[in-house]
């Protein structure tokens, strides 16, 4: 039985990231995540399982939360891509980066930039109103050293004063 | 010498100083470093659980596209044995001959230019196996027995306890007790994959690795590759979890830095989430006897707990301490534990937060737990009434214990007098509730540690350490512990940590870094102040002018006379007088050069109370408190988050969590995320933590450490608490939905 390689295809393709248009030409196999970290050396979005289970790999993709995991670079032609590298606006912390910081949201924080891009997005989902509702809209991203009660209540406390 | 306390930031609830970082992505991770030629390996894992290897076709991997290299045990070359370390012996090194001892075994590496390459290419390498009958129960006859290392001929370790005569204190007990535990095989995950990106500049190893032990990685690539240590160097400036997994050179990092090497390019290689559970270690399952015997009112006459844990074929690793504090959580005259092993052919199990412990509790607080239903009496009263105000086994005073203090703030944060004893009798609607609770001892470690602390002209002061911070807050605690004894303010403080080329360090693991770094820190300090006094000591426009370190004390940036406090200079008064750009001292502890004068124990109430959907079973933990004696607290915000995340894998190994071996062929059913459940946010309630304990008297700054007792305890009273609701005793966990159907 003949168990072919497939030829190596490259592709062109032009993201927008963080506001930036990064013109890219990548195997077409390159994800995004792979094609963020490794061709535009934005390392803050995580690998944490590359099969679209854990979230650590969250981003924004035209203002939606998207697994740049399981989303190859070349579907993303033309799309606005936010990682955790844009969320600070010049030089300060988005309000949810701040609360992870005063909550203790985190502990080794492999996991937190995707947290962080999944909260931005929980809140402007609007389905921050309770925290039983936080737990349920966070539990695509998995946090082994256990900070989810520091991160829900990071979470309420940016609903509260009512940001984003 | 003393410190003022002016500069106070010991305990207080410091926000993480590598917070900012960690928020904003800028936190370096191993897998996140990279260089200009970087190639990428990919690892082929063994298909088979036990055989040999007859043949390896190659070709058409060497020959696919960007292919640089595969690496097989025919054609790498020979390494030189590991180094056993402090911990345990090395895991077998897989490349050594053509054997297959489990399923997952790296049989090959693929290296090339691209990830994407390198993984097309790792399937094509075709492996001819020879395959043998795998054991891979724990209770299968065929299974070779391996006790402690460092047993004799009895076969008995030196953590077995034999006092009194047990036998004989069952066969007259009152109320005699015997049940058999068992506990899965759970998997760390860190969420990190654990990744090395390796280089070599001639004969200099450069190394950035996922491991909790830099030091230990540079010695062993240092042996393995017939180095000098100076000659290799171990970065981790950040880690994304460990919680043991780190502890080892597991042979994936050596295979690493041998492709390096073979190509003679940087490689880089990142375990994928697969093959995070069969590369670096799992707890392993545990197969538990409890025999308790005990008068009428409650008092223990005798405790018997053995243990059988598994353990790799051909892995030279330490014991799993199951019964390991078994002999000193209670007062009782009769106590025998002996732990042992069983080989099968599993991928290696190691070091998981609270290793043996965690799973020995559970059958200790369950089995007492049982008891007190058949004596009538109260869970708590039952563990006072053998409350042991000595560490048994030594007769020694404890340095500090506040268990009767965890047993009383815990139940009255947790509103245990709430509690109705008879089970199902705490209904709310059509949830069985009940309440549960479990007392923990635990034994942290210390090990020895050295640290320089400079102070710098620029009023700045440096804190370096080879110690790592795997989520731990060992940059933060760090800089509090050198900001107080310095009298400095925090954020003049700087830490530096992660990379073996500074003052060696020992494992952030037993609980034992955040000690073992303090009494580096305080030793460093005093010598400094020595330092500081030596170049003043003819000084005539000094105050300190002829003072000896016993003379002054630290604070507001500098040193005071201790009993005339307006008499002092600060730091940098001293070093741009005598011109000089920074002084550095050195300092280390080694507690073994002279161990502590009495035992050392870490002391937890565990609450839980949990709610049974009485129609189908479902079990939710609704909340728990603990209330904890870890001696002086750091950081009350960090060391609050560590007991939260040691419930939440608590929780994860009582609920949701198993390694599941298929018992034909050895795969592991459900490797991934997807399969292997680790807690959710949406799995995990409020948990409420309380600190109890006071200053340590005899350990460095009062610390007895946290990073694992927090794990320790939660399933023996969700379990009680399921017992409470239900009248269902499960000794088997995970607890799952069938068991309670």
């Amino acid at each position: 039985m003949q168990n072919t390689v497939s030829a190596e295809a490259y592709v062109d393709v032009r993201l927008h990231v963080n506001g930036t248009v990064q013109a890219l030409h990548v195997d077409s196999r390159v994800t995004l995540l792979d094609a963020l970290r490794d061709e535009l050396a934005l390392t803050g979005t995580k690998k944490g399982c590359d099969q679209g289970a854990c979230g650590a790999c969250t981003v924004l993709a035209d203002g939606k939360r998207v697994l740049s995991c399981l989303t190859l670079a070349a579907q993303c032609e033309g799309r606005e891509v936010t990682t955790i590298e844009g969320l600070a606006a010049d030089g300060r912390l988005h309000p949810v980066q701040d609360a992870f910081i005063r909550h203790d949201g985190f502990q080794c924080g492999y996991c937190t930039p995707g947290q962080i891009m999944s909260a931005v997005a929980l809140l402007q989902e609007g389905r921050a109103g309770s925290d039983e509702e936080i737990r349920e809209f966070m539990s695509g991203n998995l946090c082994r050293c256990g900070a989810y009660p520091n991160i829900v209540a990071a979470i309420r406390e940016v609903a509260g004063r009512g940001s984003e | 010498m003393t410190t003022a306390t002016r500069e106070k930031v010991i305990g207080e609830p410091v926000d993480r100083v590598d917070g900012p970082a960690k928020v904003t992505g800028t936190a370096h991770y191993p897998s996140d470093f990279t260089f200009p030629d970087l190639t990428h390996a990919v690892l082929v894992q063994s298909t088979i659980a036990v055989g040999t290897i007859r043949g390896i076709d190659a070709a058409r991997a060497e020959a696919a596209p960007g292919v640089l290299a595969v690496l097989t045990h025919e054609n790498a070359p020979a390494l030189v044995e590991a180094p056993v370390t402090l911990v345990d012996g090395p895991p077998p090194f897989p490349f050594k001959d053509n054997r297959i001892v489990h399923r997952g075994q790296h049989v090959a590496v693929v290296v090339a230019r691209t990830h994407e390459q390198a993984t097309a290419a790792s399937r094509l390498v075709e492996i001819d196996y020879e395959e043998a009958a795998a054991v891979l129960r724990i209770d299968d006859p065929r299974a070779p027995v391996m006790p402690d290392r460092f047993a004799g001929l009895s076969g008995r370790g030196p953590g077995d306890v034999a006092r009194g005569d047990v036998a004989a204190a069952l066969a007259s007990a009152e109320v005699v007790y015997d049940e058999t535990f068992t506990t899965a095989p759970v998997t760390n995950n860190p969420m990190g994959l654990f990744a090395t990106v390796a280089r070599w500049e001639d004969d200099q190893l450069t190394v950035h690795d996922a491991n909790q032990w830099p030091t230990m990685v540079r010695k062993t690539l240092a042996t393995v590759f017939d180095l000098s240590e100076t000659d290799v160097r171990v970065l981790v400036p950040y880690l994304g979890g460990g919680f043991g997994n780190g502890l080892r050179a597991w042979p994936h990092v050596i295979l690493t830095a041998l492709a390096a090497r073979v190509v003679g390019r940087p490689v880089k290689l990142v375990l994928t989430r697969p093959q995070m559970f069969t590369s670096v270690g799992h707890r392993p399952e545990s197969l538990q006897r409890v025999r308790l015997g005990a008068s009428r009112d409650g008092r223990l006459v005798a405790v018997a707990h053995e243990s059988t844990s598994t353990i790799g074929s051909l892995d030279n690793g330490q014991i799993e301490p199951v019964t390991q504090v078994t002999g000193n959580a209670y007062s009782c005259p009769n106590v025998a534990t002996h732990d042992e092993r069983a080989r099968l052919n599993i991928p290696c199990p190691h070091s998981m937060r609270g290793p043996g412990t965690t799973q020995g509790n559970f059958a200790l607080e369950s089995a007492l737990d049982e008891v007190s239903y058949t004596l009538g009496i109260d869970p708590i009263e039952l563990r006072l009434r053998n409350y042991t105000e000595v560490h048994p086994v030594s007769g020694q005073s404890w340095s500090s214990k506040s268990l009767r203090q965890c047993y009383r703030a815990g139940a009255e944060r947790f509103g245990w007098e709430r509690r109705t004893p008879e089970i199902g009798s705490m209904r709310d609607g059509n949830w069985l509730v009940g309440y549960g609770m479990a007392g923990v001892t635990f034994t942290p470690g210390e090990a020895p540690c050295q640290a320089t602390v400079s102070i710098s002209r620029d009023g700045t002061a440096h804190m370096r350490s080879a110690a790592t911070d795997l989520g731990t807050g060992t940059y933060t605690i760090a800089t509090q512990v050198t900001a107080e004894l310095l009298g400095l303010d925090f954020d003049k403080v700087h830490v530096e940590i992660g990379d073996s080329d500074l003052p060696s360090a020992p494992y952030s693991g037993g609980s034992a870094l955040a000690v073992s770094l303090s009494g580096a820190i305080e030793d460093a300090i005093r010598n400094l102040v020595g330092a500081l006094l030596d170049v003043v000591a003819d000084d005539e426009s000094s105050p300190l002018r002829g003072r000896s370190p016993d003379e002054v004390t630290l604070g507001n940036g500098g040193i005071q006379v201790a009993d005339a406090p307006a008499i002092g200079e600060t730091y940098l008064d001293i070093l741009n007088r005598h011109g000089l750009p920074e002084i550095t001292a050195f300092g280390e502890r080694d507690p073994w050069a002279n161990p502590a004068s009495r035992p050392l124990g870490s002391f937890a109430a565990w609450f839980a109370e949990v709610r049974v959907d009485a129609d189908l079973g479902l079990p939710r933990v609704a909340r728990m408190v603990s209330a904890v004696d870890a001696g002086r607290v750091l950081n009350e915000k960090l060391a609050r988050s560590q007991m939260i995340g040691g419930a939440v894998m608590g929780i994860g190994m009582t609920m949701l969590e198993e390694t599941v071996f298929d018992p034909n062929t050895g795969r592991i059913a459900n490797a991934t995320f997807g399969d292997y459940l680790i807690p959710a946010n949406a799995d995990v309630p409020d948990i409420d933590v309380v600190f109890v304990g006071t200053p340590d008297e005899v350990r460095p700054i009062g610390i007895k450490g946290l990073g694992e007792i927090g794990v320790v305890g939660v399933s023996a009273a969700i379990a009680n608490a399921v017992y409470h609701a239900t009248g269902r005793r499960i000794r088997s966990l995970p607890i799952t939905i069938e068991q309670l159907l």
